[in-house]
């Protein structure tokens, strides 16, 4: 009984000087109870940034697709250009080769021009021939007239001179005759002459006329090819304004790739950022089964201590 | 050295261990009915040799389901040795396993710490590894059924029994095995758990089973068996270690695995086991060009996993080609400090 008594003692004893020890670990325990809280908060609030993070990482991919958009437009701007410059080449090369269809007509009218001017010599020249006809048909006729006086001169002669006469008398006539048919025919040559005349007058005029038209159509080729040197230089300026465009455009994508690069190295520095989020969370899950290792240890004190 | 695997599928063990020779250490895989019976024969067989035991399937080049099998080593050193009232403070038996330490002169190069636990795993290998740890030394092991281990001849209740076992001849290493991978980005913060019940009330602040229920579109019947496709993974660093559910409890969910308040959880799917399997056999390969021996737990959702899809056979086909492959199957498998589900831990034994 005493035994007993003096053991209970004893164990009292010993429970009140280890109870120092019993309280350390209960209180390691709150501690550590504490501690799990705040790495679930850590980790929640690590969670939140990660997801934010995501969330900023996704803003910043779509900015950047919107900016490929914005690079691929202006690649398009420059096919676009481009094209015009494919269009004003074009241009160029149809009103050269027109240019050149117009030169030769050129060469082609002053060849025409040069004929009519040779045409009008020799209307001119066949004008003085007609002159000379008309003066040698009025010649022809004055002999006639005189011929014709002559052979009446005769005939009264020969009818003076009587039976004698007589013979002379009918070759007066007949001279007279011959006058008369020379008369006759010089009118009647004059009459055509006259026609030819007046036809070759018309043509004159219409040579005339054609030569104005020509002179006309010649003009209006050289207008053309100015047109066409206007048109070559209109379309030099559109070039010009064209590459002026190309090189805004370029300036454009160089800024782009500036601010491209510039995404290009927030990127790395977001994954950055990602990887010691993630690294922070993986030491965060480590820290967890730290923790169970840690409350599996404190865990066994106070029923060690107990018993 | 040499590994020894004898089974008997009606329970004898006279039939199991024949032919084993001079063992220098014994593991025992018994029946729950002749548990006790086997663990005091294997001892008057082989008295005086290391041993441990518990309770569960084994297998070499077929599962042993009910009866008895034996694994035996030789050309090794070995200790066998229990911590008891290991549901509370296995820490007090400590000393035992740092002079099993000193007495086989253990180190992490060529040192594996098998063990059978009863139960609060993550606990007792805690406690153990605070001893293995500084020695860089591996464990593997694996939860007996029951809630009885035996080491040496004697049985125990609450304990957690293990053996040193150090190979003579060469190098060991332990592997750990997951078949699953992340599911889409679910990731958790587990939180109101109750670590003693193995329960997970909430993730991220949402009660648990409605948060797996939502995500998987299962009815509260259905969960039970979907975690064969769709187990957590508690994540640890760059390692998952596997949560299977137990059962629906209210709002919450418990679990084969004790959860703690600020564990990290992803939710898994199953990943291409075989090819998985091929590539643990590979990452073997490449680190032993000779084997002497394989001892692995298999987790008892794997292998009814492997045995519905008709898969088993070749699985034990595929890692016997390691050459001595035998193992246990599980309620829980050990490596190192972690107490995981659903995976295949094992030592391989130059």
């Amino acid at each position: 009984m005493l035994f007993q008594r003096k053991k209970a003692k004893q164990a009292a004893s010993q429970e009140k000087d280890l109870y120092p020890i019993l309280h350390v670990a209960n209180s390691l325990k709150e501690y550590q109870k504490e501690l799990v809280q705040k790495e679930v908060d850590s980790l929640l609030e690590l969670g939140m940034v990660g997801k934010t993070f995501d969330g900023v990482l996704g803003e910043a991919v779509v900015f950047q697709t919107k900016l490929e958009d914005f690079g691929e437009q202006f690649s398009s701007i420059n096919q676009v250009s481009d094209a015009f410059s494919t269009v004003k080449t074009q241009i160029s090369e149809s009103v050269l080769q027109a240019q050149s269809k117009v030169g030769e007509l050129q060469g082609v009218s002053r060849q025409v021009e040069s004929h009519f001017n040779e045409m009008g010599l020799t209307f001119s020249e066949l004008q003085e021939d007609f002159n000379k006809i008309k003066n040698c048909m009025s010649k022809i006729t004055s002999i006639a007239d005189q011929t014709n006086i002559l052979a009446i001169n005769a005939s009264i002669e020969a009818a003076r001179a009587g039976e004698q006469g007589k013979g002379f008398s009918v070759v007066a006539i007949e001279v007279k005759k011959l006058a008369d048919q020379i008369k006759a025919l010089i009118s009647e040559v004059d009459s055509d002459v006259q026609a030819v005349e007046e036809r070759t007058g018309l043509l004159s005029e219409k040579i005339q006329t054609s030569q104005q038209a020509l002179a006309q159509s010649v003009s209006d080729v050289q207008t053309t090819s100015e047109k066409f040197d206007q048109i070559i230089e209109a379309a030099e300026g559109a070039s010009a304004v064209q590459n002026e465009i190309s090189k805004v455009v370029d300036n454009s994508k160089s800024a782009l790739n500036t601010v491209y690069s510039f995404f290009d190295k927030i990127r790395d520095q977001y994954q950055e950022v990602v990887k010691h989020i993630n690294r922070a969370s993986a030491l965060g899950t480590t820290k967890s089964a730290m923790f169970e290792d840690v409350d599996n240890m404190i865990s066994q004190i106070p029923p060690m201590l107990k018993e | 050295m040499k590994q020894f695997f004898g089974s008997s599928q009606r329970g004898s063990l006279q039939e199991a261990t024949q032919g084993l020779r001079d063992p220098q250490l014994i593991m025992l895989m018994s029946n729950p009915r002749q548990f006790e019976q086997h663990v005091q024969e294997l001892e008057r067989l082989f008295p005086q040799v290391p041993s441990i035991g518990c309770i569960g399937m084994s297998y070499s080049t077929q599962v042993i389901e009910s009866g008895v099998g034996v694994v035996a080593y030789s050309g090794v050193t070995a200790a066998a040795n229990v911590l008891e009232q290991v549901s509370v403070m296995p820490v007090k038996y400590i000393q035992r396993l740092q002079q099993d330490v000193k007495k086989v002169s253990a180190s992490g190069q060529n040192t594996i710490c098998i063990d059978f636990c009863s139960g609060n795993d993550a606990c007792a290998l805690t406690t153990i590894y605070t001893v293995l740890k500084p020695l860089r030394m591996s464990l593997v092991g694996g939860t007996g059924d029951g809630g009885r281990v035996s080491a040496n001849g004697r049985i125990y209740e609450d304990a957690v029994v293990y053996a040193l076992v150090k190979n003579n001849q060469g190098r060991v290493k332990a592997y750990k095995e997951n078949i699953y991978h992340q599911m889409g980005s679910y990731r958790f913060i587990a939180s109101r758990t109750d670590r003693a019940r193995y329960v997970i009330g909430a993730l991220n602040g949402q009660p648990a089973r409605d948060v797996y229920q939502k995500i998987l579109n299962v009815s509260e019947q259905e969960i039970l068996t979907q975690t064969f496709k769709n187990p957590f993974g508690k994540v640890n660093g760059n390692d998952t270690c596997i949560i299977s559910i137990k059962e629906v409890n209210g709002n919450a969910l418990a679990c084969y695995r004790q959860v703690n308040d600020s564990d990290v959880l992803n939710l898994l799917e199953l990943g291409d086991y075989r090819a998985i399997v091929k590539d643990t056999l590979s990452a073997i390969q490449a680190d032993f060009p000779k084997i002497s021996a394989v001892f692995s737990v298999n987790c008892l959702f794997r292998y009814k996993l492997f045995t519905q899809n008709n898969y088993m056979r070749d699985y034990l086909k595929e890692m016997g080609a390691l050459n001595g492959h035998a193992g246990l199957v599980g309620y829980g498998e050990h490596f190192n400090n972690q107490f995981v589900n659903q995976s295949m831990s094992c030592v391989v034994f130059e």
